[in-house]
């Protein structure tokens, strides 16, 4: 079977999904970006008190707040976050992960169980080990870090 | 007597693929992954610069160039890690202490799979594309690798 079979044969829940860092909405900027650094993720997700995810923070809204002079690091992550961040259930085909980052531009996308609780984040990072995974022979025997070929033959 | 000409290659059957995207992979130069625009700065420039040209450019990545070479590179992950909520006390030192030096990058000539094995490998989300001068031809970043996909996938 090729890849685009089993990217829609296949559901998210099989992809290797990631513990995102979670935070309830009244948590500031500055013990998000701790709590980030700590687990070295780019985002933080941020959950209700039945750990329904209600909105995301990423480095990218970090960057924005850096180039910006004066910014409060103290204010909760709820009047920061994004609200509408695309989601997927655990038993969608794993291609509408590849859709939904390319529709949102986004990088990360969350995972949710049935009643909507929060089970886990994929993203680009599990997309390219699952297409490594699937083409071991083409990608995991790159060089890198160093002169091609070309650059090492003597001779004519 | 002259011997009957034996064609070494008579028996050669052509690598054969399962999926465009394996054929794609192998066959292809990094180059085919859109690889430009990016965007260049020297290793001087104060990091609050740095943090504000990828907010006005809503881009992730920036390449430290110093004598036409690729010398490093300063993305969100270093803002995150690095900089945090401190940039009032940091911005006015020099990139070059905050970027991530002699990064893993990959050849103009290498296949498209190099760039995919460095962001799987590594973990790295950006890869450098350098010719054999070390001069800098082109950035791949997650949301080209997704568009390649995509487009090698036939799913827009």
């Amino acid at each position: 079977m090729g890849l685009q079979e089993n990217l829609q044969a296949e559901q998210v829940c099989s992809l290797p999904l990631r513990d995102p860092v979670t935070v309830s909405p009244n948590t500031s900027i500055a013990e998000v970006v701790e709590a980030m650094k700590t687990q070295r993720l780019g985002c933080a997700i941020v959950v209700d008190a039945d750990r329904r995810p209600i909105g995301m923070f990423t480095e990218s809204q970090l960057v924005r707040m850096q180039a910006e002079e004066q910014s409060n690091y103290d204010v909760p992550v709820s009047q920061i976050m994004s609200q509408d961040w695309p989601s997927l259930k655990q038993n969608a085909p794993i291609v509408d992960v590849l859709k939904s980052m390319r529709k949102h531009n986004v990088r990360f996308i969350i995972v949710v169980d049935e009643e909507g609780g929060l089970a886990g984040l994929t993203g680009q990072r599990s997309m390219l080990e699952y297409i490594a995974d699937h083409f071991p022979g083409q990608v995991m025997v790159q060089r890198i870090g160093g002169p091609p070929h070309l650059h090492n033959q003597e001779g004519a | 007597m002259i011997e009957e000409f034996q064609d070494p290659l008579a028996n050669y059957d052509p690598k054969g693929y399962c999926d465009p995207v394996e054929r794609s992979l192998a066959e292809e130069l990094v180059l085919t992954i859109q690889h430009r625009p990016y965007t260049t700065i020297s290793p001087e420039t104060p990091v609050r610069d740095a943090i504000k040209t990828l907010s006005a450019l809503d881009i992730s990545y920036l390449m430290i160039e110093a004598g036409g070479s690729l010398v490093g590179v300063f993305s969100e992950r270093e803002a995150l890690l690095k900089i945090g909520t401190n940039i009032d006390t940091l911005g006015d030192s020099p990139v070059s202490e905050f970027m991530t030096a002699n990064p893993i990058y990959v050849h103009d000539s290498s296949a498209s799979a190099s760039a995919l094995c460095v962001m799987a490998v590594s973990g790295c989300r950006h890869v450098p594309i350098v010719d054999l001068d070390a001069r800098i031809q082109g950035i791949v970043s997650p949301q080209r690798v997704t568009e390649f996909l995509t487009n090698q996938l036939s799913l827009n």
